[in-house]
């Protein structure tokens, strides 16, 4: 029983872990449905979110705000990146944007160390999240509760969103066939432009739901890209569902390695993608078109 | 331009020659040996990253897996198998050979940006598969004392400590692998990865299997990284962890553009600017990186031929 | 009578709920000039890119010369002597027009010989020149491919077609973005391919057939709808009435 129980709290470790998986794949699935785009700043763009959020909640002591600042800052700083960096690349291929916001990671990187060292800063669980509560098979720590519960309702919020605004339907067609939308007489450079950031608003939101569970350093943004990239291969290509499933499996098949067989953690990961690579090239829930 | 246009077709015809001819003299141009050993070694990365960015097309993100293997396959031989330098540098090679093949097999499976995602993703795990076989390999620590200390040439000694002899020594392999380099981009499969990279459908409409070219290109550039990583770590004596780490396969990333992608030379001239800008500014300011992120940006924005190929294609187009 | 030269045997072709091809089943003669036709939307293209390896159909099997070649890939087509033209134009932009059809050629003689020097498989150049000839490109040797205009570049496609000396020729719609003059030179070149090979052609111009194939086929809501000589062909009421209102 007692090994039962030690399972499901792992498995519920995973889907926490996962959540933070499932909002990066998210955004990256975003951009590229939309842009076709792959944004190798995204890594770059949580960690900013997190430090942004760190300092915010040192000088208000108020984590909940940061919730609300980090997404509006660091969308900002990628609706800039998309107007004058990403923008003047369309139409030369679709390495360019990725070479060039790899280039911006650098020097994201580099002014994070200018502004607060080489060195990680530290943050507490936020007040009201410690601790841990039963969940029936064990405590488990509140705080991964939270960001399981705050996983969902993001992701729920943004379906409904593209589901049921007017500008949802654009990004549906617009991800279909960006002809569609010009026909429609839409400027879609400014869809671009504002899918763009929403990506990256999210990306640096899973940056500060994340740090209180990760240590806070200016390369903490690499492994996280690495590993979103997993999900987006797992998951398939511009799809959001396979964001979440995938998001969710990653998370929950490194914390059960970890578990059960700990030296293969890191690695069980690219084993999983290997898998899929080899049966279901364009990913579990991908379309075998978007490949190309 | 055109009063020299006989001379630049004998440079071309002779770009290996000539080439080599540059290095030769390369040490006079740098202030301290060590620097131009490394730009040599880094030339070489370069160079077999763009027999698959440049001429085939496909952007790599993961070739530090291939630089590391090399690194760690000719380490490991040296510290813990205690075998000669030359035998050292054969296992290296084939090691990164070894590797590209599986990391190459599985990442054509994935096309387009797909590509340059999963190669990023396999050289992590490369990267966690000898962080932690510690015992090998040091770990986090990296792998010490890969010492050659005197490298016996048919009776011939020659120290290897001495910086001016490890160039030269260096240069040799160099030397061996733009001749190898050239001869491959002048063979009938050279015109084939070019037309892998220009239209894949066409290509495979003309009869080429796509795949399997990419597969063999992937693996002849893993193999020259991989003889890049085994001269890096007889030069070291020490083979660091970050060898394998996604900043050097970043790395080798922004020299080939910088340099210019698909230029037979470009490869050096990137690593030489790079590695010139990380030594001008890493005495000025420990944020140096935050250069060479600016200067790479702006090479995607406004330069994407990169330093060399923006010079051939000046001098192409005042020779026509 | 010898056996056809390729022949479909009902090919269906279905993306997603939408069968694009339903149950075609046609053959083609040696050294015929035939062009498949009809409406937009008709399943031309479909049936182009399953005989042509672009993709194996849902169901149905493709014959070649006797042999069973539903799903090769598309690499193995040139190699068993089946080329094709795109619709849209597919050449190597940055290559110069005769390094285009001299790789081409070197397909059956040198795929992956990474050592020898380009140059001393000679007769592949000149094999490549004779081509460009062929299609009146000789000209245009040292120009990079981009910088042809829109017609040549659709007669280079023909020449790294025959580079791997077809005996079946397949051109989806040679002539479509072509001026006048273009699409009559080009034409004319058809007909003269067709002498030594067996060439099929997808056309939305019906006109532009009618004079030249011995052979028409007629597909509709990706359907048989009609398979004879232009004149049967013409003929047929099921024909006129789809292209209702055409000048037959």
């Amino acid at each position: 029983m007692a090994d039962v129980n030690l399972f499901l709290l792992q498995l519920f470790t995973g889907l926490a872990l996962g959540s933070v998986y499932v909002l990066l794949a998210t955004g990256l699935s975003l951009i590229f449905g939309m842009l076709t785009v792959v944004s190798f700043a995204h890594g770059a763009f949580f960690m900013v979110g997190a430090y942004i959020g760190v300092y915010q909640y040192g000088v208000t002591g108020n984590f909940w705000i940061s919730l609300v600042v980090v997404p509006l800052v660091v969308g900002t700083v990628g609706l800039l990146t998309e107007r004058f960096l990403v923008r003047p690349l369309y139409g030369r291929g679709i390495d360019y944007p990725l070479l060039l916001t790899f280039g911006l990671s650098y020097v994201l990187i580099e002014i994070v160390r200018i502004f607060f060292g080489v060195q990680g800063i530290p943050i507490s669980t936020p007040e009201g999240l410690r601790g841990a509560v039963n969940i029936g098979v064990g405590h488990f720590p509140l705080y991964r509760l939270f960001l399981i519960v705050a996983t969902a309702v993001v992701v729920g919020g943004l379906w409904l969103f593209i589901e049921r605004t007017r500008f949802g339907l654009i990004i549906r067609a617009g991800a279909r066939d960006p002809e569609i939308v010009r026909v429609l007489g839409i400027d879609i450079s400014r869809v671009w432009l504002l899918v763009f950031g929403l990506g990256t608003a999210i990306a640096g939101l899973s940056g500060i739901l994340a740090a209180p569970i990760r240590a806070v350093t200016p390369e903490m943004g690499i492994p996280v890209l690495v590993e979103s990239f997993v999900v987006t291969v797992v998951g398939g290509m511009g799809s959001l569902a396979g964001a979440v499933v995938a998001g969710l499996l990653v998370g929950v098949v490194f914390s059960l390695t970890s578990l059960y067989a700990p030296a293969f953690a890191e690695t069980s990961i690219f084993a999983l993608m290997a898998l899929v690579l080899l049966v279901r090239p364009q990913g579990l829930l991908g379309r075998a078109g978007l490949m190309g | 331009m055109e009063a020299f246009r006989p001379q630049v077709d004998f440079i071309a015809r002779h770009r290996v020659a000539a080439v080599v001819v540059f290095l030769s003299l390369f040490p006079l141009l740098v202030p301290y040996q060590a620097l131009a050993v490394n730009i040599l070694i880094f030339g070489l990365y370069a160079m077999g990253f763009n027999i698959l960015f440049g001429y085939t097309g496909m952007l790599s993100f993961g070739h530090a897996a291939f630089l590391g293997t090399g690194s760690y396959g000719a380490g490991i031989a040296i510290v813990h198998l205690g075998w000669p330098w030359y035998v050292a540098i054969a296992t290296g090679v084939a090691a990164a050979t070894a590797v590209g093949m599986v990391v190459g097999f599985l990442a054509i499976r994935a096309r387009g940006i797909y590509f340059a995602m999963v190669t990023l993703a396999l050289a992590q795990c490369v990267y966690y598969v000898f962080f932690q076989a510690e015992t090998y390999t040091g770990g986090e620590n990296g792998l010490r004392g890969v010492e050659v200390g005197v490298i016996d040439l048919f009776g011939w000694r020659l120290d290897f400590v001495d910086p001016t002899v490890k160039y030269y020594v260096v240069l040799a392999f160099v030397a061996f692998a733009l001749w190898f380099v050239s001869r491959v981009l002048g063979s009938p499969f050279g015109a084939v990865i070019e037309t892998v990279r220009e239209n894949e459908r066409r290509a495979q409409a003309c009869g080429y299997d796509v795949a399997r070219t990419k597969l063999v290109a992937f693996v002849i550039s893993a193999a020259l990284c991989g003889l890049a990583g085994t001269l890096r770590a007889l030069h070291l004596s020490i083979v660091p962890i970050d060898s394998l780490h996604y900043l050097t396969s970043g790395l080798v990333v922004m020299m080939c553009l910088l340099g210019g992608m698909g230029t037979f030379f470009g490869p050096f001239v990137g690593a030489a600017t790079l590695l010139l800008i990380e030594e001008t500014f890493t005495n000025l300011t420990r944020h140096w990186q935050l250069i060479t992120g600016v200067v790479f940006m702006a090479c995607v924005l406004f330069f994407p031929r990169g330093i060399w190929g923006s010079i051939l294609h000046w001098i192409r187009r005042e020779g026509r | 009578m010898t056996p056809p030269i390729l022949a479909a045997e009902n090919l269906s072709m279905a993306f997603g709920r939408f069968l694009a091809l339903k149950n075609v089943t046609v053959s083609f003669d040696r050294n015929t000039l035939a062009a498949i036709i009809g409406p937009n939307g008709a399943g031309k293209s479909t049936f182009f890119n399953a005989i042509s390896g672009a993709f194996a159909p849902s169901s149905g099997r493709v014959i070649y010369e006797g042999r069973d070649i539903t799903g090769s890939p598309q690499h193995a087509f040139a190699r068993m002597g089946i080329a094709k033209s795109f619709q849209i134009t597919n050449v190597f932009p940055q290559l110069t027009t005769h390094e285009n059809v001299r790789v081409a050629c070197q397909m059956r003689r040198a795929r992956f010989d990474i050592l020898t020097p380009r140059e001393s498989l000679g007769d592949l150049s000149d094999k490549a020149d004779r081509l460009l000839g062929t299609v009146g490109l000789a000209g245009a040797r040292k120009r990079p491919a981009a910088d042809l205009a829109h017609g040549q570049q659709r007669g280079l496609e023909i020449a790294l077609a025959l580079a791997c000396d077809p005996k079946l020729l397949l051109l989806d719609e040679p002539t479509a973005g072509m001026s006048p003059e273009e699409t009559v030179g080009m034409m004319n070149l058809i007909v003269r391919l067709a002498a030594e090979r067996t060439v099929i052609l997808v056309e939305h111009k019906m006109k532009l057939v009618m004079g030249i194939c011995q052979r028409v086929i007629v597909l509709h809501h990706g359907e048989l709808l009609a398979d004879g000589s232009p004149e049967e062909v013409r003929a047929n009421t099921e024909v006129r009435r789809v292209y209702l209102g055409q000048n037959v």
